[in-house]
């Protein structure tokens, strides 16, 4: 392999079909004149063309497809011309440089010799020792390269991050973050997953029918079946923000429904049946009356409030002290409906901060697939800012990448990008996301299954393709079909 | 700048110097054009190239319009279509020498689609002093080649042109050869290879031959054509006593020809024939050649086949650097670098 040309920030390498390398490869350029080295990545493949090559190529399909044709090349110039023909050019971006005394550098305004300089391949473990990449919880996501190294993420990059998982349908994105919450729980890790199609319950199985290593630490939450929740426990706080972002309750009903709830509170019978009676009876205007039953029947048949005395609610701090060595709550969301969905989350999300705030649990890993869906917009900055400091690390995870904001994706550490070849999306991702635009077009456009691109904090800035390895998680969540084939 | 200018009108004084420019040229060419061009038809020529005008030049030019044109119908009897090309180029010079490469390709063709090609080269040659005193050419042929590159060139190519011609006069019976250019003897080829020892072979093995030139230094031929370019369909005219007046060594009859319909390109073409039946033998070129742009097809394949492209050119120069042990020196182009060149 020969450096070309350079252009910006990037170098072009003229290589012959014998150097083996593939898009996202790192190659070391090893000036020996200067004793100085650059580290590239491989961004983007293309044949060596001239108008005389394509001409060339043209023209001698044209000649072998008009009559069947004999050689007589002595010289055996033809291989020669065949080789030419199959020259490559790779396009790889300049990510960073070792200068003399070996040491990781960000000074790449120098330019390696065309005639001094070897390219070779750079192993993933020599990128790592030169960014001196180490840590004590790896999560061993996959392989890389050619040569299948593995390849580790830390489980210490997740905390306090905000990752996005995003690619096309049926790329690998839940894959992924079946992997990630896997091993996150493993070491201990509490982790809400907001589930949408009933899926994540595959953790706690292997693929041949096996309880798996989590299996006592996965809990399934459904409304009325493990997910319930008292009206004392959600407090008025939480009730309200309920009816008001998610059921939108008017302003003037609400006031009349802090006037109940505080009514029932001092005579301490705070239950459904009460909210109920109150309701009902209580002396008020009669469309704000209409307008409390109306979000009463929906709490009701929503199935996710208990009494507090039928001792089955949902205390987010008895699992964590039930489940000292980590839990995955999965939060099945995938029958229910959109009104319920939001019912959900807004009162997860507010007792979560209300417990972390009063210091009586621990950080927690969120994961939300397809959050869009049901958590409203003004919340989207209180998770990636507020929450954050409260001690929730969310991890989205979405096939629409225009779904999430601007904002998020400026404040985003670690993206994991499976194939898309929807240009628009591409669009989106490449403008906010910490990648330059060629690579993540290039790069995420011909990406197999199961492979992504990792870019942040997780992988020390300098992306990498990773092959994610296959795991024993029990399948769930695939589409109904009509047709047994 | 205004010195410079006094101190140069002061030695020539420029009337004078534009009359004497004037009588002087007038002695021998005239350079009163308005008159002379006033009603003429024009074509212009541009890089050197021979132009011809598409509806001919007209009849008022032609001084053969009488002469008979023959009309060409294709005849449908299986014939082996056999058409050589070749290129050479210089591709390295020594000290001592030049080396040259050479390409040759030949296409056959039967009812009229071509069946079977066959590219020779590109084969090295080096001509120096000492490799051609090794070789059976004459030592004023060897000077002459040593001195000229395009005589070298030439010469390379006329040899394996006619070996390749020697081969398939002798292996086909009743075909068709056709040669890219005139019937000519050269003063390059070998004495045992020559074009006449082709054309005995043609004879003995009742093959024909037909060398096409694309275009003449004749002028007056482009005129004849003029009648030509008339008819609808392919036909020829016989302009045998024309280049038989103008030069004497060419081989066989001469015509011009049209291969194709309209406007197609009408081209010189000298036969060998052992019948001497010329409505015959394009009869059947026409049945077993096809004829895009009224031109045969294998020889337009013959000649894409046998040029150099700059791909093979680079690895020719791979290969030399590669496997003879050579040292590349650096050079510049004189001209380019004396002159220099404005880009526009």
């Amino acid at each position: 392999m020969k450096i070309l040309s350079k252009n910006g920030n990037e170098l072009i390498m003229l290589a012959m079909k014998t150097d083996i390398a593939t898009k996202g490869d790192y190659l070391l350029i090893v000036d020996e004149k200067s004793n100085k080295k650059m580290i590239v990545q491989i961004y983007d493949e293309d044949y060596f063309s001239s108008q005389s090559l394509i001409e060339d190529i043209v023209k001698d399909e044209v000649v072998v497809a008009s009559s069947t044709e004999n050689l007589h090349d002595p010289l055996n110039i033809g291989k020669l011309s065949r080789i030419i023909r199959d020259a490559r050019l790779f396009r790889a971006k300049i990510r960073a440089a070792i200068d003399i005394s070996d040491r990781l550098s960000s000074d790449i305004s120098w330019l390696p010799s065309r005639v001094f300089s070897k390219v070779e391949r750079l192993r993933i473990s020599e990128l790592n020792s030169f960014l001196g990449r180490t840590g004590i919880l790896p999560i061993p996501i996959g392989k890389t390269g050619k040569d299948n190294e593995d390849f580790d993420i830390y489980a210490e990059e997740f905390d306090g991050k905000l990752n996005i998982i995003t690619g096309k349908k049926e790329s690998g994105k839940s894959h992924l973050s079946k992997m990630l919450i896997k091993t996150l729980v493993q070491y201990g890790a509490f982790v809400i997953v907001f589930d949408l199609n009933n899926e994540y319950g595959g953790l706690a199985w292997n693929s041949d029918g096996s309880r798996s290593s989590i299996q006592d630490q996965v809990m399934i939450l459904e409304p009325g079946n493990g997910l319930k929740f008292s009206l004392e426990y959600c407090g008025k706080s939480g009730i309200s923000n309920m009816l008001k972002n998610s059921l939108d309750l008017p302003a003037a009903s609400l006031r009349e429904f802090f006037r109940i709830w505080d009514s029932l509170k001092n005579k301490k019978t705070l239950d459904l049946e009460s909210l109920g009676n109150a309701i009902n009876t209580w002396n008020i205007n009669e469309l704000v009356r209409d307008a409390l039953i109306s979000r009463y029947h929906v709490i009701q048949t929503s199935r996710l409030f208990t009494d507090a005395s039928k001792r089955d609610e949902l205390r987010f701090e008895s699992i964590i002290t039930e489940n000292r060595k980590g839990a995955a709550m999965i939060v099945n969301m995938g029958k229910i409906t959109s009104v319920v969905r939001k019912m959900i989350v807004e009162l997860i999300l507010s007792k979560l901060v209300d417990l972390l705030e009063k210091n009586i649990i621990p950080p927690i890993f969120l994961f939300a697939e397809e959050a869009q869906l049901y958590i409203r917009e003004t919340y989207w900055e209180d998770i990636i800012t507020r929450m954050r400091h409260f001690g929730i690390y969310t991890t989205f995870i979405t096939n629409q990448p225009d779904a999430i904001s601007d904002g998020i994706y400026r404040q985003v550490d670690n993206i994991f990008l499976f194939n898309f070849t929807n240009d628009a999306d591409l669009d989106k991702l490449s403008k906010v996301s910490l990648l330059d635009n060629e690579t993540i077009r290039s790069i995420a456009k011909t990406l197999p299954q199961r492979h992504c691109l990792a870019i942040g904090k997780a992988v020390s800035d300098l992306p990498v393709v990773v092959k994610i390895a296959t795991t024993e998680i029990l399948t769930l969540g695939e589409t109904k079909k009509f047709f047994k084939i | 700048m205004t010195t410079q200018y006094s101190f140069v009108s002061s030695c020539i004084n420029v009337d004078e110097f534009d009359q004497m420019l004037h009588r002087s040229l007038n002695r021998c060419l005239s350079t009163s054009i308005h008159d002379m061009l006033k009603g003429k038809k024009i074509i212009f020529n541009m890089d050197e190239r021979t132009k011809i005008p598409i509806n001919g030049w007209g009849m008022k030019s032609n001084p053969y319009c009488a002469t008979t044109i023959n009309p060409i119908k294709p005849i449908l009897e299986n014939t082996t279509v056999s058409a050589i090309d070749s290129s050479s180029i210089q591709v390295a010079e020594t000290e001592e020498g030049t080396l040259y490469a050479v390409k040759c390709g030949i296409v056959m063709s039967s009812r009229g689609q071509t069946f079977i090609h066959l590219r020779i080269g590109p084969i090295l040659f080096y001509l120096s002093k000492e490799t051609i005193r090794d070789s059976e050419i004459d030592h004023r042929l060897a000077k002459l080649i040593l001195f000229d590159n395009e005589c070298a060139k030439r010469l390379i190519r006329v040899r394996i042109e006619r070996a390749v011609q020697m081969i398939i006069s002798n292996h086909f019976k009743r075909s068709i050869i056709l040669i890219d250019g005139s019937l000519k003897p050269s003063l390059f080829e070998d004495k045992d290879q020559s074009i006449k020892n082709v054309a005995e072979n043609c004879a003995l093995n009742r093959n024909s031959m037909i060398g096409i030139s694309k275009s003449t230094k004749f002028k007056i031929l482009d005129k004849i054509s003029s009648s030509l370019t008339k008819i609808p369909g392919p036909a020829y005219m016989d302009v045998n006593l024309v280049i038989k007046s103008l030069i004497r060594n060419t081989i066989g009859d001469s015509v011009i020809v049209k291969f194709g319909n309209g406007n197609s390109a009408i081209l010189r073409a000298d036969i060998v024939t052992s019948d001497r039946n010329k409505y015959f033998l394009f009869g059947k070129l026409l049945g077993n050649d096809s004829m895009a742009d009224g031109y045969p097809e294998t020889l337009r394949l013959a000649h894409h086949i046998s040029t150099f492209t700059n791909t093979e050119v680079s690895c020719l120069k791979g290969h030399i650097l590669s496997s003879y042990e050579v040292t590349e020196l650096a050079s510049e182009d004189i001209r380019r670098t004396l002159l220099g060149s404005l880009l526009i």
